[in-house]
């Protein structure tokens, strides 16, 4: 019984104890769907030891390397998702408009299963954001979904630091409505950002003040020495977002609030930034593109509270033809699985072509990431971060069959056992533990508001994003 | 010159006097007795002879000295060094219950964030039966904390006793304590830091706040002309731990969390001593690299019901029936077992990966405890002895007293227990438990 045991564990997660090693594999006869060079026929891609070595026809495969015929299939780079909250512990620290603070980075669950089900809709990289209640909310911490992994294993290594910004109504319901405080309006949320940003900046002058003065007083002892100001966390990362060191990525819906954002970041000389939502975004599309504004939006995905009526499939396309940079992202579990059907949502609704529609939830999100000199798109000396997929990712019937993750296979539907759950807690019994799917379905998706539906009162507790 | 020496006469005359005094203060001798060493060993036919709360000698032979108060064991009796619960709420006052709403939950009080490092268990400490209850149950000597959240205040060790006012204090402050249990209120009444990077968060900018403050007022001492420091007595009890004086006792299982609480050690510099800690077989070679010692709980899940029927089938000799198992539970059986194994072996892994582990009750109630100590020695791969030492000189050591406490030998503190039988058999109970030298009598009960 104990070695059945063992040796089950072995079969289903031998592999997770090497989870951070780099793999080498051959991916022969492929269409390699590169993404910045084109679909290529019947081409190989070699990955060795976690990066893109070679893509061309008849490579060889080097000694000891994998090799997987890819006959009829696809290859293209490893779906990422600019927009999620996938695998968060907690996903709001709801109780100040300002939590800059904060970060996701501490708020990693390597053991959620859900991880393994987006490898099984081909995506390797995730944004695992903060959610909306505030209007500077928590750092974001970009990973990969090297399932098995622990928190530190699943980061995306030097992968620039991101936070979320959120607009409207949710900041101004939760604060303003729950709790009686700034904001309860739009003008006061973008009060709130400058205030911030001003506190920010007078703490930032005291504080280098103070330091130099203690220096001062304490390498000589002359004098009356400076009142300490305490080295403040919040203000410390509002100071890297006005220095351009985090990467802004700000929850909103209208045209109005987007360009009010946009006023305000140049006033503080804030660039790099993009709107998460965005469903007006297509209405001040010419004004983004001016200002090198990115968006990530859903394709279809609207009417689920007042500021989101106003809205069109035609979104994504509209800012596409416009010159934005545009991602499609998911802000829930399950349609993180089908990313590439709602990016195909957008060759069909707007006639964007299906390469820039495939940009969308590889290259661009990379961009918006600040991690796209290392993915997004198959190229010699990118990342082995790739799926297989059993036909153009587009079509309705494909599946991906293999997603690799630095070249190592993280998932294949040829073995796919019913239960990959690394973690269980063993007081929970068979008759509640066991049904995996039941178990997902239950799951909230962990969208925006999680940790802070209570703050809006019971009927808008089914309006999250 | 004369007066001179009339005074030192003197002065040697009050010394000896004082020293008359002391040996009038009669030993204890209990003999006839099992001693139950803590590292294991056993001595039969033993005697054990205390004074003012110090050992004076315990062993086989022993000579029991003319003023002893002589208390003959009749060779039935078993004798332990105190168990010492290295983390413990006795005593504490209760988690208020009343949480009213704050006009701002962005900043809330201090306490009404669970931020009250300033909390001392001898200031607070209130009437609780677990005292006596935890004497009755073998221990002498316990590390107390306030029940709280992120900061619930200090760890101080006492002795025991089965009123509140002779349980004595033995060390204070001897270390803060901490989690990442956020602030109360749940959804309604919740504050900032709700959530586990909110504490994480707030505990660096705590660590902050009291720098510039101590400095504030070092300066302040010296340059009086300078604006005055805000003084803050909350912020002030985290100055041993900002300057390394005192450890951090954190009370911590997931080892997602051990990895987060390292990194604010790594941040901070300061020792931390691991509470609870049962995942901490996750990081053992990490620990004992680093050092870390481990206060671990025995508070383990249930056992699983399939897994106890067996158990009992195997026990009672009875014919067995066969369970139908599908092929899907069995798989799950499985899984749940390794997980459950993985928890109750925690603390023989962490000791064979040489890390130094002690116990702590650390919430476990104590009407519990026998039941988990029967899981921990039949399930989890500890033998009696090593329990013995883990609840007494190990969690000495940890508590940085074993100098004085944790083992039955001459100048340790006279603080054991009397069992009726070895303390693990059925039925076994505590007679008679010293505390620091003092008898306390459970005859009869």
């Amino acid at each position: 019984m104990k070695k059945l045991t063992l040796f089950l564990l072995i079969v289903a997660f031998g592999w997770t104890a090497q989870a951070q090693e780099k793999g080498s594999v051959l991916i022969q006869n492929a269409t390699v769907i590169t993404i910045t060079d084109g679909d290529l026929e019947d081409t190989d891609v070699l990955i060795r030891d976690g990066i893109i070595e070679r893509i061309g026809k008849d490579l060889n495969a080097p000694r000891g390397v994998e090799t997987i015929d890819a006959s009829g299939k696809y290859v293209m780079p490893g779906i990422i998702d600019a927009h999620s909250h996938l695998n968060g512990v907690d996903i709001n620290e709801p109780r100040n408009p300002v939590t800059a603070e904060v970060t996701m980075e501490e708020s990693v669950d390597p053991n959620e299963v859900g991880i393994y089900h987006s490898l099984a809709g081909g995506v390797t990289s995730i944004h695992l954001m903060h959610g909306s209640a505030n209007v500077i909310g928590g750092q974001g911490e970009t990973l990969k979904l090297r399932y098995g992994a622990d928190q530190e294993g699943l980061k995306f290594e030097d992968a620039p630091r991101t936070i979320k910004f959120a607009l409207g109504e949710n900041p101004t319901r939760v604060h303003g409505q729950g709790n009686s405080i700034q904001p309860r309006t739009r003008m006061g949320v973008e009060q709130i950002i400058r205030n911030h940003f001003d506190e920010a900046l007078d703490y930032k002058r005291k504080r280098e003040a103070y330091l130099e003065a203690k220096q001062g007083f304490d390498r000589n002892g002359r004098g009356t020495p400076p009142v300490p100001v305490a080295k403040n966390l919040r203000y410390e990362i509002l100071n890297d977002i006005i220095e351009g060191e985090i990467l802004v990525h700000c929850h909103s819906y209208r045209a109005d609030e987007i360009l009010m954002l946009v006023r305000v970041f140049n006033d503080y000389g804030i660039e790099n930034y993009t709107f998460q939502h965005a469903n007006e975004a297509f209405k001040v599309a010419p004004e983004l593109a001016k200002h090198g504004a990115h968006t990530s939006v859903f394709s279809d995905w609207w009417a689920y509270k007042f500021e989101v009526y106003y809205s069109t499939a035609y979104n994504a396309s509209i800012l596409n033809a416009n010159g934005v940079i545009n991602s499609i992202n998911s802000d829930n579990d399950q349609l993180q699985r089908t990313l590439n059907h709602e990016a195909a949502k957008v060759v069909r609704y707007g006639n964007t072509s299906v390469n820039d529609a495939l940009k969308m939830i590889t290259l661009h999100p990379a961009i918006q990431l600040g991690i796209d000199d290392r993915v997004g798109s198959i190229e010699e000396g990118k990342d082995g971060d790739v799926a297989i997929w059993s036909g153009h990712p587009f079509d309705i019937y494909s599946k991906a069959e293999m997603t690799f993750v630095d070249g190592k296979k993280y998932f294949d539907l040829a073995n796919d056992a019913d239960d990959m759950r690394i973690h269980i807690e063993p007081g929970t019994k068979f008759e509640d533990g066991s049904h995996m799917r039941e178990i997902v379905s239950r799951r909230e998706a962990d969208a925006c508001l999680q940790d802070a539906f209570i703050l809006f009162g019971e009927q808008s507790a089914q309006q999250h994003n | 010159m004369k007066k001179q020496i009339l005074w030192l006469a003197l002065l040697f005359l009050g010394v000896s006097f004082e020293a008359a005094v002391a040996q009038t203060t009669p030993a204890h001798a209990l003999t006839n007795i099992t001693i139950h060493h803590a590292d294991g060993s056993i001595d039969e036919s033993a005697t054990l002879v205390w004074r003012d709360g110090v050992i004076e000698a315990a062993g086989s032979n022993v000579n029991i000295p003319f003023d002893a108060f002589e208390i003959d064991g009749g060779d039935s009796l078993h004798v332990y060094p105190g168990f010492i619960d290295g983390f413990s709420v006795w005593g504490s006052p209760d988690l208020p219950t009343d949480l009213k709403p704050v006009d701002d939950p962005g900043n809330p009080p201090y306490d009404r964030a669970g931020i009250q490092p300033d909390r001392r268990p001898s200031v607070v400490l209130q009437s609780d039966k677990n005292f006596e209850t935890g004497m009755k149950a073998g221990f002498t000597t316990a590390a107390l904390v306030p029940k709280g959240y992120m900061l619930p205040g200090q760890v101080e060790v006492f002795y025991l006793s089965d009123d509140l006012e002779s349980v004595e204090l033995l060390h204070e402050q001897l270390a803060q304590s901490g989690s990442f249990e956020e602030a109360p209120g749940g959804w309604t009444r919740g504050v900032y830091p709700s959530t586990l990077m909110g504490v994480m968060a707030k505990f660096r900018q705590l660590m902050f706040d009291a720098e510039a403050l101590q400095q504030h007022i070092k300066y302040y001492s010296q340059n009086p002309e300078m604006p005055a420091p805000d003084r803050d007595p909350v912020i002030e009890s985290l100055f041993p731990l900002l300057n390394k004086e005192v450890p951090l006792y954190f009370e911590v299982d997931q080892k997602e969390h051990i990895e987060r609480l390292l990194k604010l050690k790594d941040e901070f510099g300061f020792d931390v001593v691991i509470v609870s800690g049962k995942e901490a077989y996750a990081k053992a070679d990490e620990l004992k690299d680093r050092n870390i010692p481990v206060l671990a709980s025995i508070d383990f899940t249930d056992m699983p019901d399939w897994y106890k029927k067996q158990k009992e089938a195997e026990d009672s000799d009875e014919e067995a029936e066969e369970e139908e198992v599908s092929e899907e539970e069995q798989a799950y059986r499985d899984k749940q077992m390794e997980a459950w194994k993985a928890e109750v072996t925690n603390i023989r892994k962490l000791m064979d990966a040489g890390v130094s582990v002690g116990y702590a009750s650390a919430g476990l109630e104590l009407k519990d405890l026998a039941d988990k100590l029967e899981i921990l020695l039949n399930e989890g791969s500890v033998s009696e002895e090593e329990a013995v030492q883990l609840m007494t000189q190990n969690t000495a050591e940890i508590l940085g007293l074993g100098d004085r406490l944790g083992s039955l030998e001459k100048g340790k503190n006279a603080s054991f227990s009397v069992f009726s039988k070895p303390f693990s058999e059925e039925k076994a109970k505590v007679l008679h438990s010293i505390s620091n030298g003092t008898i306390h009598e459970f005859n009869g009960e």
